[in-house]
């Protein structure tokens, strides 16, 4: 057997146990992105206009600086300050404000595209401006949003090996305690690659039945002529 | 009393002055219509006797109470008023039954099994219950604007608000929802609708009002306004209006 197979076989309970905490990671941080984004969201639609203008320069700042200073910031940048948060605490909490930020620009962009004589229907019903986000703008919203949202999961995924440089231990972070061990970086990296890729490939197909099930009516994709 | 008495009511836009002092009423079983040009400030009218549009001045005495005082709550108003939109405005993720047991629910509370049952009722009487399980996407306008008018009914309002209700139809199409407005005038339901259409206001109204740049210039039985009123303005719009058609 080739060496480099028996090497991943004998480090197969570490390697493991860094997919474990990779889609552990990934999956906290769609859940809560998705809480979050629609926060943002019902925030950036909020009557007051100050509040609005604040939600949309928060979700401006953190689209706008990369997520790796916001890491760093909290895991190496707040200690000094007396504030210490373990690896996953600082992976969770950066890469949900991250999230959520993209997840709301994501839901606002749908919610542009909504036809808004609903709001004003909803409105003249008598329904509180809540009662419409909950009952009319959201499932709309969410609904338009899958494939953008799905493809933030994915990004999510990849995303999770960025979490190795505040230490904490993922699959990418197992991967390259291989590589440095055994020498054979090119085989690591491209096996690393193979495994995101069969991941991600299964969000994808994931995603499309999801799609397609979510569809607005009168929006669904048509098939083949 | 009046249902509805309109006291000098002004609204402005960013200065423009819409409406210039529009006095009305409206009585209970009563069904008028509000006729004239395009921006005249009939649709304008009838979103601040609802407050989707906050008057700048003027009274609104809606079963005795001023509307427009401060401290008015304005979703138990709204509960009151059902109102019919020129495009529709159907819950587009929603069926046609849950377009109308939404507000059942969750306004007024109503299990969803009742709710359900009040749906088939108010679609019974259009024609439109084999349609109850269809999304807005998949029914002609016709069927939209009937749907939209059941959603609006199922409420129970004091009144109902129709805002251009056929103009977005085609002429099939509007002779359909005329057809089913015209049987809620028969019902003695209270209406008050905005329209360009003659026809509909003919078959809808006990008396139409004619609003010109902001006033009321004009009120009386459809006949006499079109044909025979004194005021040129008035016969030059029916002209106008009956040219298009």
């Amino acid at each position: 057997m080739d060496a480099f197979v028996q090497d991943l076989i004998h480090y197969s309970p570490q390697i493991l146990a860094g997919l474990k905490n990779t889609l552990l990671l990934m999956a906290i941080m769609s859940v809560t992105g998705i809480a979050g984004g629609i926060g943002l969201f019902y925030l950036s639609l909020a009557q007051n206009r100050f509040l609005r203008r604040g939600t949309e320069r928060f979700i401006s700042f953190f689209i706008g600086t990369p997520l790796l200073v916001h890491l760093f910031l909290m895991y190496y940048g707040l200690p000094p300050l007396g504030i210490r948060l373990s690896a996953f605490a600082v992976a969770v909490i950066g890469f949900t404000i991250n999230v959520s930020a993209y997840n709301a620009r994501y839901l606002m962009t749908a919610y542009n595209g909504l036809d808004k004589t609903q709001i004003e229907a909803a409105r003249a019903q008598g329904f509180r401006f809540f009662q419409i986000f909950r009952l009319i703008i959201l499932p709309q919203a969410l609904r338009l949003s899958v494939p953008s949202l799905t493809n933030q999961v994915i990004q999510n995924l990849k995303d999770t090996s960025v979490a190795f440089l505040i230490q904490y231990p993922d699959f990418f972070a197992q991967m390259q305690e291989i590589a440095s061990t055994n020498f054979q970086f090119f085989k690591t990296y491209v096996a690393a690659g193979l495994v995101y890729l069969a991941l991600v490939s299964v969000i994808v197909a994931a995603a499309r039945r999801l799609e397609r099930k979510v569809a607005l009516p009168g929006l669904e994709t048509l098939g083949r002529a | 009393m009046a249902l509805i008495d309109v006291q000098d009511l002004i609204k402005r836009f960013d200065g423009k002055e819409v409406l210039k002092g529009v006095t009305m009423s409206l009585s209970e079983g009563q069904s008028k219509v509000v006729m004239g040009a395009s921006g005249c400030g009939k649709s304008t009218l009838l979103k601040c006797l609802n407050l989707l549009v906050s008057p700048t001045s003027g009274r609104i005495i809606f079963k005795g109470e001023d509307i427009t005082r401060p401290d008015m709550d304005i979703h138990r108003l709204r509960q009151d008023i059902g109102f019919v939109f020129q495009h529709f405005a159907l819950y587009t993720h929603l069926t046609v039954e849950e377009n109308i047991t939404l507000g059942l629910r969750k306004i007024k509370k109503m299990k969803t099994a009742a709710a359900r049952e009040k749906a088939a009722f108010e679609l019974e009487r259009v024609g439109m219950i084999e349609h109850r399980n269809k999304y807005p996407a998949h029914l002609s306008g016709g069927q939209k604007q009937r749907a939209a008018i059941v959603r609006a009914l199922a409420m129970d309002p004091a009144v109902l608000f129709l805002d251009e209700p056929t103009s977005a139809l085609d002429p099939q199409m509007s002779r359909e929802v005329v057809t089913v407005i015209n049987k809620l005038y028969l019902d003695n339901i209270t209406m008050l609708c905005v329209t360009h259409d003659p026809f509909l206001a003919k078959y809808i109204s006990d008396s139409i009002v004619f609003m010109h740049e902001g006033v009321v210039v004009a009120e009386d039985v459809a006949e006499r306004l079109f044909y025979e009123h004194e005021d040129p303005r008035v016969r030059q719009f029916y002209l106008s209006v009956i040219d298009h058609r």
